[in-house]
């Protein structure tokens, strides 16, 4: 049982600091130095994501045209898979009337920019847990979280299709491209987390 | 005073925080509660729920990406 005295009250330092690690020249191990906590170890606040984040769809917007999406390119992820299994997604109303870019020719994976973003950000991920040291395998400790997995992405992936585009497409990128869909998403979005909300506290918790 | 482990390990967050506020109803005061997570929100909003409602915690790095935030019920 902890002493009450080793226990930190609010936010302030504990009163016993871990002992800094240095190695044999005596310096200070770059993981425990405070500047490599600050970039890569400890969380950043919400505002510098949030700058962070606007800086780079701007860069993306520069570079190749168009500004950041999640879901469109998973779609046409899902339509590759589909026509690899002899299916014709290219006849698709969807694709012939809301996103023409799927049949015109050469475009794949490496010409799409929402691709490599997509697979940018699971790599990104995985580099910021690694640089953390915070890479864990979890186990699934119950089939309720498979379930709920799988049926929430479903949903996601349905609802980001009829309103064509996610919580990144949909309100992050259209919201500063100062269009009305992205206000409407904003509020839709916030109805469907608050039932969202109930249900996760009366069957996940 | 007495000492209760709750295992979060594998949930995301809310989850974590819920069960937390949840456990600590039930302890008294001097209690210690300790909410094992391997989710790294878990670490930032456990610790800052608690904070704000004035008990005392500190984090514990078990293993990478695994910790334990042992919380004090205060009042």
């Amino acid at each position: 049982m902890t002493p009450d005295s080793e226990l930190s009250r609010g936010p302030g330092p504990a009163a016993t600091p871990p002992a800094i690690a240095v190695d044999q020249g005596g310096r200070v191990r770059l993981r425990e130095r405070e500047t490599y906590k600050t970039l890569f170890v400890n969380p950043w606040t919400y505002t510098t994501g949030a700058v962070v984040l606007a800086l780079l769809n701007v860069v993306l917007l520069l570079a190749t045209g168009k500004a950041w999406g999640v879901t469109t390119s998973l779609t046409y992820w899902g339509a590759w898979a589909w026509r690899w299994l002899g299916g014709q997604p290219q006849h698709w109303r969807y694709f012939a009337e809301i996103k023409p870019a799927f049949n015109r020719p050469g475009f794949d994976f490496l010409a799409d920019a929402g691709s490599l973003t997509n697979v940018g950000i699971v790599l990104g991920a995985l580099l910021a847990a690694l640089l953390a040291n915070q890479f864990r395998v979890k186990k699934l400790k119950a089939k309720r979280q498979i379930v709920a997995a799988v049926a929430g992405g479903l949903l996601m992936g349905f609802g980001a299709r009829l309103a064509f585009g996610c919580n990144i497409g949909a309100m992050f990128t259209a919201i500063p491209a100062l269009s009305l869909h992205g206000w409407v998403f904003l509020v839709s979005i916030f109805a469907g987390a608050a039932v969202g909300s109930r249900l996760l506290l009366r069957y996940f918790v | 005073m007495s000492e209760r482990i709750l295992d979060c390990l594998g949930e995301a967050c809310p989850i974590p925080l819920i069960r937390t506020q949840k456990a600590l109803v039930d302890l008294a005061v001097g209690d210690v509660l300790v909410v094992q997570v391997d989710h790294s929100c878990a670490v930032k909003n456990v610790p800052e729920w608690a904070s704000k409602v004035g008990h005392n915690y500190e984090v514990d790095e078990i293993d990478d990406g695994q910790w334990e935030i042992v919380i004090e019920k205060v009042h």
